[in-house]
């Protein structure tokens, strides 16, 4: 062994048992610790530094009492010559060493006059100041020795100061040193404390026995007597008298199978012995103290997430690109709440200027609930396409032929066209307005042919439906008209004056009858004028042209009426109506009547004399009805703007509603023969409608909003006031308060 | 900007041709003109250089044809849309602008101007709301006026004028009648004449639409509301019906001894409604359009629908030219004209289609002898003259205050026009070749 190797072993030692031996020292013996922590240095293995320390204590006293020295401490007396070698080694603390010189001149001087104690209570005076300095002093922490290599300094002092290196002498000057001392083979130079020691003899036996694996101390003994405590032989009875067992004495079998299978893993790869662990190659001096290693024995730490540092945009006067603008606020308005940024960055010009936290009550309310664990609602976002909950509609395109364009207008009223009726060829069209005229006009042209004057507001008018017979049923007040309008050839002429001629029997009906309608010759327009005692509302052929059926929402029982032609007979609706009835309408192929109440739609079939079906309408008040032309659809206007249809053969509820209108919707219409049908309104507008009604039962009729036809202007709110299609043609005609009639073309 | 300017600076080789007279021949050598001149400015060039020619010329407006197409925009724009090269030296044909250069005084009515017929160089033949045909002479001269329908005059036809003293007509009513009229077209005094017709044709079961004549003469066909089409003979030979309803007459009413009665020699039936319109422009076959949307040609001898072209709309008249009498004219119910050549096989779309009116048409007419002019008439109150070559009308003639109900062409340089406004307009000096 080289003597390197053993001075690093012996600084090692020291390392390691300096601490524990400092820590006796200031227990056992207080007063002298400051003096001789010099010789602490010394102290070789844990084992025995106790003991050492106690020697190199009592050495020191022995110099001023050397009767006090025991037997085993014969090298104290060598270790007290030596101090004076230590003490002149030491260079740093010059005022330390000539104090212990001082004490030990003392020491030796007056040996009877200075008691024990009082020396021990000087020591304690002076280890006041010079404890501080000795104890534990690395000054470099925990870090390689080797980064303080090339430094001048070694560690910091508590000022924050270099400590320097005490200056190293040079190669040549510890080779002469050396070379004069023949104890400089026992020299080590301890890197830590930046000093030379020496060590003693004893040390060095020491290390050369614990280099030989022997006990380090000479006097212990590894293989003393052993000394049984348990008296075997006196025991009367023995604690077991039972045999050895045999299998004390037998391999056990179990540890056997066990090796065998180590063996068997061992070989197969299975256990792996442990790898030598790789030093790091580089310290992590800042590293977190939750390192790799430690997370691999523990359970593992799960950091909680870090919330967002603060960024400019955050400071009370950001700079100008952070501040949304205006825009940017308002499509916030437009996001999710939950989407919305929730801090918008403004600008005060001073801190003065920032306004207490607005959210603050809110804030304190919102976590005094969360205090008090109450349960709050969380609203759930349906995240459901709006679109795609829209009914698929077939494209408009596809559904033409309908009315989109006014071409034509019809002017020449005075006042509010209220009521406008097609003839069924479509070459005619007669209207009544609310200045008392009636007029017919070509169609093709906009030219009006004819004009009676009535004299008083033409609610209704309405066009025989025989092609054979153009004869105009017109209501105007308790009146109703059957007007001749001069069209067809001779024979028919001849035939339709033969039929609006009554002779001079004017009251020839019953009497009951006669109390409340009349059949008058009017000589002015050559027509029957059947005198009703109410006010007729509308007019209604039948669609043989014969029966025409007048209603009076007045009338109560004799509300709606039936008149014969042909036979001049007035009858009226067998059938108690529940509520006032409003309007009413004829099957197209059947004797069906429908007449609607304020609430609801009546089906009455008229041969046999009983009520077939009533209609929910779920409408505060009915304004008009129009059956399809198969006759089993209807459409119900409201005058809350709703319209309603109804498939007679599903419900009696509404199959669809449509609420287009704003305001009352005045009529609607069925197309002849196209699948069209139209609501007009007060508000101004006529609403097209697609309306498909197929001959399969199993489908529904399909119902397509097409178009919104406007150009009627209101007047003294009215709208457009009547609407009706032209029999043959996608045509709408719309009669309109601003006493204009429109032809809305395809 | 340069390329604009460059644009700007832009010239083009041009050179002029004309086949219009002598008078109107600019000298045959290529000049630059800029790229961005319209038809205006080409029309001032045409005048300097007729006026370097001819010192007493009267600045007149030309028309420019640059391989068959009329010019409507920028030459520059012209000849990028038609992808012609700028570099070549570019040939512009010439005409005489079609547009009216006259306005006459017009013709007072008492009455919508229902019908217009201008086939006669020497007359112009009107029909009225008020039951009344008239027949003028020239503007503001009215010669003779035909009364004794009951309603109003839906439709005239000039059946015969060339060659005999006496012109027949014919006009037809809403008083589902159509009665025939002889006058002598020479005659003219300052009173009009009232005249009665000579022959009364009844047989309709509505009111008479429109009324067309064989180009012989001895034919009309009339389409009425009852969806049929009927033909009668004109003249007056000794057919044994005749004599009988003359007589018939004669016991019912003294006054009309000199009135016939004529039956239809034949129906066309197979429109379901209103036939509006028909034509007879060739000896063999009519043309009708009609309310149910289609258009129809029958041949007069078998009776039979030869074939239809269906359109969508309600059609108010119809008219053949063109090269051959080969295009249909169709318009009605919607502000547009369109054009059908039954040539084309395999074809349901209009060859041509004229959409600058704003409501509907009521009457369109081929030119007489040219194959690519017509008018047409709406009820906005304009009457538009259209070139084939161009999808912009030609000229636009804005004097109606009201619907303009009827149109025709007259003497080859005028447009006579009827409408609501109760006048009929003659627009006159209308240059085409």
């Amino acid at each position: 062994m080289s003597p390197a190797q053993t001075k690093g072993i012996v600084v090692r030692m020291i390392q390691g048992t300096r601490r524990t031996a400092v820590k006796y020292l200031n227990t056992t013996r207080p007063d002298r610790v400051e003096k001789n922590m010099h010789i602490l240095r010394f102290i070789g293995t844990r084992s025995n530094s106790s003991r050492l320390a106690l020697v190199a204590v009592t050495i020191v006293h022995s110099r001023k009492s050397p009767r006090f020295m025991t037997p085993s401490l014969t090298m104290g007396h060598q270790e007290g010559e030596k101090l004076d070698n230590i003490n002149t080694l030491e260079t740093r603390d010059e005022d330390f060493v000539e104090r212990g010189n001082n004490n030990v001149s003392d020491d030796n001087d007056d040996q009877d006059e200075h008691s024990e104690s009082s020396q021990s209570h000087q020591a304690v005076d002076e280890s006041d100041s010079s404890e501080d300095e000795v104890a534990p002093r690395n000054t470099i922490g925990d870090v390689p020795l080797e980064w303080y290599k090339d430094e001048k300094h070694i560690g910091y002092d508590i000022a924050g100061r270099k400590i320097t290196k005490k200056e190293r002498q040079d190669k040549l000057d510890s080779f002469l040193a050396s070379a004069d001392d023949s104890k400089s083979w026992r020299k080590i130079y301890d890197e830590y404390n930046d000093e030379e020691v020496e060590l003693t003899k004893e040390e060095i036996k020491q290390i050369g026995r614990l280099l030989k694996g022997k006990a380090p101390h000479a006097e212990f003994d590894p293989y003393a007597p052993y000394v049984d405590w348990f008296k075997w032989d006196d025991a009367k009875h023995p604690l077991s008298n039972a045999p050895e067992p045999k299998r004390r004495f037998i391999p056990s079998k179990w540890e056997s199978k066990k090796v065998v299978e180590y063996v068997r893993a061992i070989r197969k790869g299975l256990i792996k012995f442990d790898q030598p662990k790789e030093e790091p190659r580089f310290y992590s001096l800042w590293g977190d103290d939750s390192s790799s290693a430690d997370r691999t024995k523990h359970l593992a730490y799960i950091p909680p997430p870090k919330p967002k540092l603060p960024g400019h945009e955050e400071s009370y006067n950001p700079s100008l690109e952070y501040i949304p603008t205006q825009e940017e606020i308002n499509s916030y308005q437009l996001m999710y709440e939950e989407d919305r940024p929730k801090f918008i960055p403004k600008r005060f010009t001073s801190f003065r200027s920032i306004p207490a936290y607005e959210n603050a009550v809110k804030d304190s309310f919102e976590r005094c609930l969360d205090l008090y664990l109450c349960p709050r609602v969380r609203k759930k976002r349906i995240n459901i396409d709006p679109e795609s909950l829209k009914p698929k509609l077939p494209n408009k395109k596809d559904l033409r032929p309908y009315p989109f364009a006014c071409y034509l207008e019809y002017k020449g009223h005075e006042d509010a066209v209220l009521s406008i009726s097609l003839e069924p060829s479509g070459q005619w069209i007669a209207s009544g307005s609310k200045d008392g005229t009636v007029r017919i006009w070509e169609v093709g042209t906009g030219r009006c042919l004819r004009v009676w004057e009535i004299g008083e507001a033409v609610q209704h008018v309405a066009w025989n439906p025989l092609p054979a017979r153009p004869i105009l049923a017109v209501s105007a007040g308790a009146d109703v008209l059957i007007l001749n309008t001069g069209f067809g050839n001779e024979e028919e002429q001849k035939e339709i004056k033969k039929l609006l001629h009554i002779g001079t029997s004017t009251s020839d009906d019953s009497d009951d009858m006669s109390s409340y309608l009349s059949w008058h010759q009017d000589e002015k327009y050559d027509c029957i004028r059947l005198r009703h005692y109410r006010t007729v509302s509308s007019v209604v052929w039948h669609r043989k042209g014969d029966y025409l059926s007048t209603l009076m929402p007045a009338g109560e029982s004799r509300a709606v009426l039936i008149h014969q032609l042909s036979k001049r007979l007035t009858q009226r609706l067998p059938f108690k109506l529940h509520g006032l009835p409003v309007s009413l309408a004829f099957h197209p192929t059947r004797s069906i009547i429908f007449v609607a109440t304020k609430k609801n739609v009546r089906v009455y079939d008229m041969l046999k004399q009983k009520l077939i079906k009533k209609l929910e309408t779920q409408l505060r008040e009915v304004s008009s009805i129009a059956v399809h032309p198969a006759g089993d659809n209807v459409i119900v206007g409201s005058k809350e703007g709703k319209l309603r249809w109804f498939d007679m053969d599903l419900s009696s509820k509404p199959y669809q509603s449509l609420d287009c209108h704003r305001k009352d919707i005045t009529n609607v219409a069925f197309h002849r023969s196209y699948p069209l049908f139209a609501s007009c309104s007060d508000d101004g507008t006529a609403y097209v409608f697609h309306g498909m009604v197929y001959a399969d039962l199993n489908e529904n009729p399909r119902i397509v909003p097409l178009e919104i036809l406007r150009g009627h202007t209101s007047s003294d709110g009215r709208g457009v006031l009547d609407c009706t299609f032209h029999p043959r043609q996608p045509w709408l005609f719309t009669a309109g308060a601003d006493s204009t009639i429109k032809l809305y073309c395809h | 900007m340069d390329i604009e300017s460059e644009t700007n600076s832009r010239r083009i080789q041009v050179r002029f041709v004309t086949k219009l007279k002598a008078r109107y021949k600019v000298p045959n050598t290529a000049i630059a003109i800029p790229s961005h001149l319209h038809r205006l400015g080409l029309s001032s060039i045409v005048n300097k250089l007729l006026q370097a020619v001819n010192s007493e010329w009267k600045t007149e407006p030309f028309d420019f044809l640059i391989d068959g197409e009329l010019v409507r925009m920028p030459l520059e724009e012209f000849l990028l849309a038609k992808g012609l090269s700028a570099e070549k030296t570019l040939e512009i044909e010439y005409i005489r602008a079609v547009s009216p250069r006259r306005e006459e005084e017009p013709c007072v009515h008492d009455d919508w101007v229902s019908a217009v017929d201008g086939s006669s160089p020497r007359f112009i033949l009107t029909g009225c709301y008020d039951g009344l045909g008239r027949v003028w002479k020239q503007a503001g001269q009215c010669t003779h006026i035909l009364e004794g329908h009951t309603g109003v005059v839906s439709s005239v036809s000039i059946i015969n004028s060339e060659g005999t003293d006496s012109a027949i007509v014919a006009t037809a009513s809403k008083d589902q009648t159509l009665r025939l009229w002889k006058f002598d077209a020479e005659d003219s005094s300052d009173q009009p004449a009232r005249l009665r017709a000579f022959k009364i044709l009844r047989g309709h079961n509505a009111s008479v639409h429109s009324v067309a004549a064989k180009t012989s003469g001895d034919m009309v066909c009339s389409g009425s509301w009852d969806c049929t089409i009927n033909l009668w003979r004109t003249n007056d030979s000794d057919i044994d019906g005749d004599t009988v309803s003359i007589k018939k007459r004669k016991v019912n009413n003294t006054d009309e001894e000199s009135q016939s009665e004529g039956e239809a020699v034949s129906t066309l039936v197979g429109h379901t409604q209103c036939v509006s319109s028909v034509v007879w422009p060739q000896h063999e076959t009519i043309y009708s359009a009609s309310w149910d949307h289609s258009v129809r040609k029958w041949d007069v001898e078998t009776g039979k629908d030869l074939s239809d072209i269906f359109c969508g709309k309600v059609l108010n008249c119809i008219d053949v030219g063109g090269e051959g009498l080969a295009l249909i004219a169709v318009a009605g119910s919607d502000p547009i004209l369109r054009i059908w050549d039954p040539r084309k096989p395999e074809t349901s779309a209009p060859v041509f289609q004229f959409s600058s009116h704003s409501s509907w048409i009521s009457a369109c007419k081929w030119h007489n002898w040219s194959s690519v002019h017509l008018l047409s008439s709406s009820y906005d109150g304009k009457v538009m003259l259209w070139d084939l070559r161009t999808a912009f009308p030609l000229a636009i003639i804005n004097s109606h205050k009201d619907k303009v109900l009827c149109a025709d062409w007259w003497k080859g340089g005028c447009v006579v026009s009827g409408g609501a406004d109760a006048q009929l307009h003659i627009s006159s000096d209308i240059s085409i070749q």
